[in-house]
């Protein structure tokens, strides 16, 4: 038996790494809260905490004497050290300082303009900048007086200084910070990142933040889009799989800055936008203004102290109300019951105590509410499309968490739509959760990034590509014998999916077999028609009977398919019961060709346009 | 590959009047152009399928074929493969097994390696290991029945595992591997080979398992083997050669009698190892016997052995006849000289024989002579002794 040489302690190597999953960050940069995911062993992507233990981390960062405060730390800095703490820094980056609205009392440290660089937004902030370092104590000339010290002289005081941080100054900080806290966590080097972007961020904008991750360095694999990241995510959930491969997808992305709508057109995968809108007014924080507002008012009646909020004097009280609000919102979003709200010395010494219940909660929140539904039926209409035709929505945002939104969508699209909360995954950190969506889709975007080796392969993933798609659905119609329906209606290929493409069907046949190819239009028909009459009470004690009279029409909508051109036909081989599985592959150019034979095995052209 | 859906709908069965119509227009409706979300595995299939332009078949049997090469590397690793271990059910025996027996305990049964055994890498005893230790774990067992000594048998691994990832402590329990003492007793006789039907095949059947089990603890690496029928003379002597000399690194520190553990007693401690050392002499001497009495039977029996001499013979015997009658007369001559050779060996061997004999003879007269003189002392000192007591009483 061969001896083993013993190998002395300490000198083992690190285990070799086997494991094919990448180490890459996905990184979810708001303008108010940033959030990191990473990919786990099995390969999913897992939404991290950072050291604090927050998953939706602050994009603040608050200068406090020699300290450097970053996330949810540097907010609560904002109660008694507002004026050098930054926030909100993401929206200003690449922008010229003239382009920012320099809008009303800020709570945080002010925007101003860059005192050396033109046109240049700035942050300007006080710091204890260290003392500078004692001359080296060689300089002392050999003749000096025996007595001289050979040591350094200590320290003196660090001594209050102005620093000027540009927001893609700031934005390297924090950017660093996730880096570090993801890097702690993983326990290596990450290999790269995905951030996810807003829609509408401008050319300059891209290349500002590109350049700040670089700074803090961050190798980045791409700047993701936010409905990009929400899809990649949503469409990887388990839940997943039991939606149909073409669908429609609603984005809803409701943050803290605002709210964010893309419509998505997903066919087996691949995602297109159909249209997408930002509205500002609708956000998280016109909702925690109103609540501010209720609370405060609730305040005053308990203690008989008046509380205004947007006043000056009593911008502590707010800040420190705010930062309650964010427990509050989180309660009510997880749990039915009602939620409190308790700020310590709120004012004047006085603490307060308040509950808030889902009623109420929802009330004060049905404006917003209101606003994003406006907001997404605006938007169908826009591309002349039906709440019928979204067929999933996707919760995206801090405030998304909040059941009263989907209560309110509800009213709108149609029972068969999937929502994260009708499968229930919101909740405990599920894949649906809004909060992490945009990380861990980040995160696993970045893992396939990481996998590929091809450089033309990457290089299209720089920019989308402009690909033709189909007008109009292409389906199978399978001619039925009896005059009471023309037949069963298979769709194949469904309008707006991007070319080549192919589409897979297997059917359970009996008997000879044939089917039509069509061209068709997919449009909701609107029928007026009366409510089934309520059931007339048995007693005749009732002696109201002429409310029933004016029954109002209601409308119907209803998925109709119009068939418009026929392309082709054909018979299907195969004689008695069998499986036939149909598969359509249509051309970049527009070719149809229609192939059947068994499953797994090999077909036989049928059809050809 | 693309997975199939399967529609909600069942096709009605073919009205048997259908034909396929003609269709009037030849081409679908023009194109719309739409920007993708550079997103998901499904743009990357796309954007493979198009910078290499690909059709679907060619890029289904692409990824078939990456996803073959990465489970191919992944085996290479060690993830899935398990390198075959197997899994070995545990006798009930073996579960009822008494961790502070673990001397006695069969390590390589208890860690499910008994159809490896000292063959078993140290791979494989890390896999095994595992294997065991996710079965029998005591924590996986907290919620069943609530047996008291539930983890008797997570002790008996954990020693085994203790046993056999140690070099020194493995090349011990091999020298003595007690799941292989049966068959190590069970060694064949010549005389179930000479009644074998086939002898021939008998011999190899019967002995190459014992050889092959024996090479295990030879310090020369490689061992020769067996072999066939059909080796030569320099084979099979080279084979007995190396197995006369064997040179075998068994030891049996394992069977060593602990110190008792209460006394300090340094003469006690002394006393069990000097016991112990001359116990593992006396085994491996025992083992040598052994060894060489396997060699000296299957030497007895082999039938090369008799083929080889059967063959030397007859060449012997052929030259002799090539030769013939055209050198009789030298060839006469030359027996007469062989013959006088060989009668004056004999005689010299019959003389040192005699010589031995009369030596012998010698030496007996020279003891006998011996035995006369000491009776005949022994004799006068009793009567002396008889003569001092008589003397005594009278006085």
């Amino acid at each position: 038996m061969a001896v083993i040489e013993s190998v002395p302690n300490g000198s083992a190597l690190a285990p070799i790494e086997v494991s094919s999953v990448p180490t890459v960050v996905g990184i979810n940069f708001g303008n108010s809260y940033a959030s990191i995911a990473v990919l786990n062993k099995e390969g999913q992507a897992e939404c991290i905490a950072n050291e604090d233990g927050e998953r939706q981390i602050a994009c603040a960062i608050a200068f406090q004497g020699e300290e450097i405060y970053i996330g949810n730390q540097a907010k609560q800095q904002l109660v008694k050290n507002a004026e050098n703490t930054i926030t909100g820094f993401r929206n200003l980056l690449g922008k010229k300082f003239s382009e920012i609205k320099q809008d009303a009392a800020a709570t945080s440290a002010p925007v101003i303009q860059h005192p050396d660089r033109a046109d240049e937004p700035a942050y300007c902030v006080k710091v204890l900048q260290p003392a500078p370092s004692p001359l080296p104590s060689s300089a002392t000339p050999k003749t000096a007086t025996p007595t001289a010290s050979r040591l350094a002289t200590p320290r003196s005081e660090p001594v209050p200084a102005l620093r000027f941080l540009t927001p893609a100054d700031a934005t390297t900080l924090f950017l660093r910070s996730l880096l570090q806290s993801a890097e702690d966590f993983l326990g290596r080097k990450a290999d790269g990142a995905v951030i996810s972007v807003p829609a509408w961020f401008a050319p300059a904008q891209l290349i500002a933040l590109r350049a700040a991750a670089a700074d803090a360095g961050i190798a980045v694999l791409q700047l993701l889009d936010d409905a990009g990241a929400a899809a990649v995510a949503a469409t990887s959930a388990p839940t997943a799989e039991d939606l149909p491969a073409d669908r429609t997808q609603l984005v809803v992305d409701l943050g803290a800055s605002g709210l964010a709508l893309t419509l998505l057109r997903v066919s087996d995968g691949l995602f297109s936008a159909l249209a997408a809108s930002y509205t500002p007014d609708a956000s998280g924080d016109a909702l925690d203004a109103r609540l501010l507002r209720f609370f405060a008012k609730d305040f005053t009646k308990k203690t008989k102290v008046p509380l205004a909020i947007g006043d000056a004097t009593d911008r502590r009280a707010e800040a420190r109300l705010l930062l309650a609000l964010e427990h509050t919102k989180r309660t009510v979003s997880a749990s039915a019951g009602a939620a409190t709200c308790s700020v310590e010395s709120l004012k004047d010494g006085l603490d307060y105590t308040g509950t808030i219940n889902r009623l109420r909660f929802d009330l004060e929140a049905r404006p917003i509410y209101t606003a994003v539904v406006s907001a997404a039926s605006d938007l169908l209409s826009s591309v002349d499309l039906d709440w019928l035709h979204v067929d999933e929505l996707v919760y995206v945002g801090g405030s998304a968490c909040l059941p009263g939104l989907d209560d309110a969508l509800a009213a709108c699209y149609s029972e068969d739509a999937a929502t994260p909360f009708k499968a229930g995954t919101v909740a405990g950190g599920g894949p649906g959760d809004p909060t992490t969506l945009l990380a861990r889709g980040c995160a696993l975007q970045a893992g396939l990034l990481a996998r590929i080796d091809d450089e033309a392969v990457r290089a299209a993933f720089a920019q989308g590509t402009e690909t033709p798609t189909v007008a109009k659905t292409l389906g199978a119609l399978f001619p039925a014998a009896d005059g009471e329906s023309e037949g069963e209606w298979v769709p194949l290929v469904h309008a707006g999916t991007p070319l080549p493409a192919r589409r897979m069907v297997s059917v359970a046949l009996d008997g000879p077999a044939g089917f039509e190819l069509w061209e068709a239009d997919e449009c909701i028909k609107t029928e007026r028609v009366k409510p089934p009459k309520a059931e007339p009470l048995s007693d005749e004690e009732d002696e109201e009977p002429a409310e029933v009279e004016e029954e109002e029409e209601v409308e119907v909508k209803e998925k109709v398919v119009g068939r418009e051109t026929l392309l082709g036909a054909a018979r299907l081989p195969g004689e008695g019961k069998r499986e036939i599985e149909v598969a359509v592959v249509v051309g970049k150019d527009g070719s149809v060709e229609v192939s059947a034979g068994e499953p797994g095995g090999a077909r036989e052209v049928v059809v050809k346009v | 590959m693309a997975s199939s859906i399967r529609p909600p709908v069942i096709p009605p069965p073919l009205p048997e009047s259908w034909t396929p119509p003609a269709a009037p227009s030849k081409s679908i409706s023009p194109l719309l152009q739409r920007r993708l979300i550079p997103a998901g595995p499904a743009y990357l299939a796309h954007v493979q399928r198009t910078t290499h332009g690909l059709s679907f078949e060619e890029h289904d049997k692409r990824i078939a074929e990456e996803r073959a090469l990465k489970e191919g590397a992944q085996s290479n690793g060690n993830s899935e493969d398990d390198l075959g271990v197997g899994d070995e059910p545990e006798s009930l025996g073996l579960l009822a097994l008494d961790p502070k027996e673990w001397k006695k305990q069969d390590h390589y049964a208890v860690l499910g390696l008994s159809h490896l055994r000292w063959r078993a890498t140290d791979e494989q005893i890390k896999i095994a290991h595992r294997k065991k230790v996710l079965k029998h774990h005591p924590d996986k067992k907290a919620g069943a029945a609530g047996e008291t000594n539930d983890d008797a048998f997570f002790k008996c691994i954990s020693k085994a595992m203790d046993v056999l990832t140690n070099p020194e402590k493995r090349r011990q329990y091999d020298s003595v591997d007690f799941g292989l003492q049966d068959i190590e007793d069970d060694v064949p006789t010549p005389a179930q080979v000479t009644k074998a039907a086939d002898p021939n095949k008998a011999f190899f059947e019967f002995y190459e398992p014992v050889f092959e089990r024996e090479a295990r603890f030879s310090r020369k690496e490689p061992v020769p083997m067996l072999g066939s029928y059909d080796d030569g003379k320099a084979e099979v002597e080279g084979f007995y050669d190396f197995w006369y000399n064997f040179d075998s690194w068994r030891s049996f520190e394992y069977l060593d009698k602990e110190v008792n553990e209460g006394s300090d007693n340094r003469d006690d401690k002394r006393y069990t190892e000097k016991k112990n050392k001359t116990e593992r002499a006396r085994r491996k001497k025992e083992d040598t016997q052994r060894l060489r009495l396997i060699v000296d039977q299957a030497l007895s029996v082999d039938p090369r052995i008799k083929r080889i001499k059967q063959e030397e013979k007859e060449a012997r015997e052929a030259k002799k006849k090539n030769k013939g009658g055209a050198v009789a007369a030298g060839g006469g001559a030359k027996v007469k000289a062989e013959e006088e050779k060989r009668k004056e060996e004999e005689e010299a061997k019959r003389k040192e024989e005699e010589e031995k004999v009369a030596k012998a003879d010698a030496k007996k007269a020279k003891a006998a002579a011996a035995n006369a003189a000491k009776k005949a002392r022994r004799a006068a000192r009793q009567a002396e002794e008889a003569a001092a007591t008589g003397g005594g009483l009278a006085s």
